[in-house]
């Protein structure tokens, strides 16, 4: 470090922060001050703004008043490159990867190794597989990003900012994606980086973790910090209190509502994918009405093709699926989205919402032919922006209005839209990957209690996710999926996170 | 080496996205398509399919072309949709026909590349600086080109010795390179009428005799572009805005500074292109592009964007145009060629398990081979349209397994990457 004084200048020090979005205040006078050296959790309801003083930081956008001062030093960043020199990198809560280059082009863009006029391929895979290894990143530098699950683009993305030696590690939401043994290699990761005397800022809606692992947490609401607090000093409890004012939820059904007819089943099927590779292998299941069937698995294990070939995204090699006693093995999506299949996507930028687009048009996608969106062939707008303001209050998304753009909602409200839309048109089946991803405690709550209502109402879930909890807690039965194959069934009364960590890493099997 | 060695050459060529084929398999495809091509000229006794004097037409004809797809490619690659290389083209051969009668050909090149570039800048102001749509701006481009053209041609060209309101002056043509000896040789042993070995002597003779150095210099832009945008840091840059612009800013790349610049090399190949059309028919014409443009992307799509590729789909618009200027003989072979072609494409799609585009395309090349077997000539009217066919048919059913770059075409604000 530079700089020696007797204590250390804080890292990052914001003050009097303030941006303004058309109809919203994003931040309003907005103080922390970060200390070299430590970990710095930032905590707050969607829409509070984190995300936006993170920008603002990392120089993408400028603030309307305030002042940022990095290692004591003042500083006004016109864009991210300035921010990058000075030491400053950030993992963006959406994924900034360009999915037709490969991991290595994604790293070094930016900051290129040169040998005369040309990249230096060489030296970037040395550095790449240096910094993977150094951080058991585990990055292969010579993939196609597109290739990769949503876990391995996270460690990319953490690979990125070290790669250009970035002293502060902005991480907006890294945990929202991982499994829980990838969020424990995620904590070493940072407590190593930390004992280098790096500092991080860090992002979640996850209690707990925050709780295990930073040192300082700051609580923004409605745009600006409510409290500072040291995570000796409080609970789980009473941080959500301090963030959404209302207590911690649990996810738990009451009493089973599963019936015995069954909505959804699927026979023996099997996708090998481009490189011929079996990617889900000879996979059966039935989900009744009111049942809510659970897969735990870490990422990349063929949920991803699950579910795409049970929306008809992607086309089967063998097997059958059965809606309601009619064979849709090859009807087109329209048709089974028409037949009622809600569909919640994983990563909702790519699958879930069109961010150039108003709410309400948004509302429309995937349901455009039928009421309320359409009267015949005809789009029915007025119909469509009725229920978007149906959404809007019963999801509680937080947005100026309905003809804003989707790209102007926080992550946590853009999820809550999209949760909406599926479980509007009464479905009878609905495929959730990571339905409350990016969501904040007091909302996925509300999405929890939302399927609850819709499963008492006979509706049939295959629910995917990463939260443990949340798995074990809304699922009526669980499955575990390994290597393409459902290998083994719990019962979520009786199973633990542990119990489901190991079985999900297939340890204690043979193979 | 015998045909069946062949089959099991191609075999082992994966059909896999993302991995690169070795140069082994393009060198088996290239002697493939060569066997084919002599089989089809022992059978139908056109012996243009394989002489020299079509290869050089080939070569002259796909040059254009190739400079077109590579203008898209410049363009298409930081994001762009380049529509306007038809109007930037039209730019280019008025140049090389105004500097070109007046200070030699080169001057003409030159001059042609400078208005492709003022083109390129007008798409770049409109759609980068003024968020105007892509295709919009390209169209205007496209409308605006010629008749701007036409105006200067009328002032400058209508009183210039041996111009008129719509041509130009003569201009020299650049000059051309054979390789001594090697020609003569060549020439012996293709009119021998050798199975296979004559034909590779005449296509030999075709790209080592007379070889224009304009040809040459398309080469070099052809590799240095395959060299700049993979193997350079600037050239990651420019791609990376086409890719994702929103994760390029927030590495700190100046997207609006690469789509400049990228907009200004389209621009100037596209104005190459006209040049090289110009200068290598003598004079400047007008209407001379005739959509050479559009084919030009047509040939960078079916080369994936990529400029190897490209470079095989402008050969290959080239060929069939050398074929229909040879007249109608030479397209009648070539509907047999054609039906072969097809017939191959639908064992490959079969193979890599697309029923139906295969099932299209055997029974289309069933047709094609029918018609060659039931007729002896090719109605006249259809002859000029031969390339525009095997466009379609080429794009249609061989290129199934594209990746264009992500954002193309889309409007790009700063600052509101999410
Ligand atoms: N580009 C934009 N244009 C208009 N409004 C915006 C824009 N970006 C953010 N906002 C608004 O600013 C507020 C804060 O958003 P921000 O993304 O910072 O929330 P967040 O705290 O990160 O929420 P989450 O936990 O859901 O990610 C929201 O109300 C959002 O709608
Ligand atoms: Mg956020």
């Amino acid at each position: 470090m530079p700089h020696q004084a007797d204590t250390p200048a804080p890292a990052v020090e914001l003050s009097g922060i303030t941006k303004r979005f058309p109809g919203v205040i994003a931040n309003s006078d907005v103080n922390i001050t970060v200390r070299a050296g430590t970990v710095h959790a930032l905590v707050g309801e969607n829409g509070a703004g984190k995300s936006t003083l993170m920008k603002i930081l990392y120089g993408m956008q400028p603030p309307d008043e305030g002042t940022i001062a990095v290692d004591g030093h003042p500083v006004s960043f016109g864009s991210p490159a300035d921010a990058i020199r000075a030491g400053i990198g950030m993992v963006h809560q959406h994924f900034m990867l360009a999915d037709n280059l490969t991991v290595l082009e994604n790293v070094v863009l930016g900051s290129e190794p040169r040998k005369g006029l040309g990249l230096d391929f060489a030296a970037a895979r040395a550095k790449i597989r240096q910094i993977s290894d150094a951080y058991g990143l585990g990055v292969r530098p010579d993939r196609l990003v597109d290739d990769l699950g949503v876990g391995e683009r996270q460690r990319v993305e953490i690979l990125k900012v070290l790669y250009r030696g970035a002293r502060t590690l902005i991480l907006d939401e890294p945990t929202a994606v991982l499994v829980p043994q990838e969020v424990d290699e995620l904590f070493g990761n940072l407590r190593d980086l930390k004992a280098e005397g790096l500092t991080i800022l860090f992002i979640s809606h996850k209690l707990d973790e925050v709780l295990s692992v930073a040192d300082d947490i700051t609580v923004m609401r409605r745009g600006t910090t409510v409290a500072s607090v040291s995570p000796s000093g409080v609970t789980a409890r009473k941080l959500a209190e301090l963030m959404v004012g209302s207590e911690l939820p649990v996810p738990e059904l009451r009493e089973s509502t599963v019936t015995d007819q069954a909505v959804l089943d699927v026979r023996g099927l099997t996708v090998v994918g481009a490189d011929g590779r079996t990617v889900l292998d000879d996979v059966s299941f039935t989900i009744h009405a009111g049942e809510v069937l659970g897969i735990a698995g870490v990422e990349g294990n063929g949920q991803a093709e699950l579910v795409e070939a049970l929306m008809g995204i992607r086309v089967p090699t063998a097997g059958k699926i059965t809606l309601a006693d009619r064979d849709i093995t090859r009807a087109s999506t329209r048709h089974r989205r028409e037949a009622g299949m809600g569909y919640v996507p994983e990563d909702r930028h790519r699958q879930g919402v069109l961010l150039e687009a108003t709410l309400w048009e948004n509302r429309v996608l995937g349901h455009q032919t039928r009421p309320p969106n359409a009267r015949g062939p005809l789009l029915d707008r007025r119909g469509a922006k009725a229920d978007t303001r149906r959404i809007v209050e019963e999801y509680d998304v937080r947005t100026p209005g309905i003809e804003v753009n989707a790209a102007a909602l926080s992550g946590g409200n853009q999820q809550k839209l999209i949760v909406g839309r599926e479980m509007s048109g009464d479905p009878v089946v609905l495929i959730a990957s990571h339905p409350t991803r990016g969501v904040d405690v007091g909302a996925q709550a509300a999405i929890w209690e939302h399927i609850r209502r819709a499963r008492a109402d006979r509706l049939a879930v295959l629910l995917i996710s990463a939260d443990l909890d949340e798995l074990i807690g809304m699922s009526d039965t669980l499955a575990v999926i390994l290597r393409g194959r459902l290998v083994a069934d719990h019962d979520p009364a009786t199973v633990t996170p542990e119990q489901l960590g190991s079985a999900m890493t297939g340890a204690g099997r043979e193979d | 080496m015998s045909v069946g060695g062949l089959a099991v050459g191609l075999e082992v060529a994966p059909a896999d996205r993302g991995k690169r084929l070795s140069p082994w398999v393009y060198a088996l495809v290239a002697v493939a398509a060569l066997v084919v091509l002599s089989v089809v000229r022992l059978l139908s006794g056109a012996t243009d399919l394989t002489s020299a004097g079509t290869v050089q037409a080939a070569l002259t004809a796909a040059v254009p072309l190739a400079m077109a797809g590579l203008a898209g490619l410049w363009a298409e690659r930081a994001g762009v949709v380049n529509i306007g290389l038809e109007g930037m083209m039209v730019l280019g051969t008025f140049g090389a026909g105004y500097a070109g009668y007046q200070w030699g050909p080169w001057a003409g090149v030159v001059f042609g590349l400078l208005l492709g570039v003022v083109g390129g800048l007008l798409h770049a102001v409109a759609t980068v600086t003024f968020g105007v749509d892509h295709i919009i701006s390209g169209v205007a481009i496209n409308l605006l080109a010629p008749g701007a053209a036409l105006f200067l041609s009328k002032l400058y060209f209508s009183d210039a010795p041996g111009g008129g309101q719509k041509q130009s002056p003569r201009i020299s043509d650049a000059p051309k390179v054979t390789i001594p000896g090697l020609s003569s040789l060549l020439a012996d042993i293709e009119a021998k009428r050798w199975f296979f070995v004559s034909d590779l002597a005449g296509v030999l003779r075709g790209l080592t005799t007379e070889v224009s150095l304009l040809t040459l210099l398309a080469v070099l832009v052809i590799v240095g572009t395959a060299w700049v945008l993979w193997r350079t840091p600037f050239g990651l840059r420019l791609r990376s805005c086409g890719e994702s612009p929103a994760a390029a800013e927030s590495l700190g790349v100046n997207v609006y500074k690469y789509k400049y610049l990228a907009l200004v090399a389209s621009g100037a190949f596209a104005g190459l292109g006209g040049a090289f059309l110009a200068v290598s028919s003598g004079q400047y014409r007008d209407g001379q592009t005739g959509g050479r443009g559009f084919i030009g992307l047509a040939a960078m799509i079916f080369g994936n964007w990529r400029p190897g590729g490209l470079a095989t789909g402008a050969g290959l618009f080239g060929y069939t145009d050398a074929m229909a200027l040879r007249g109608s003989s030479a397209v009648h072979a070539l509907l047999l060629l054609l039906g072969i072609a097809l017939v191959v494409v639908a064992v490959i799609q079969y193979r890599s398990g697309h029923q139906l585009l295969s099932g299209v395309a055997a029974a289309l090349g069933v047709l094609f081979g029918y018609w060659y077997f039931s007729t002896d000539e090719v109605p006249p009217e259809l002859v000029g349209a031969a390339p525009y066919v095997v466009t379609l048919l080429v794009l249609g059913l061989a290129a199934q397994r594209l990746r264009p770059p992500r954002h193309a075409g889309e409007p790009y604000r700063r600052g509101q990457g999410v």
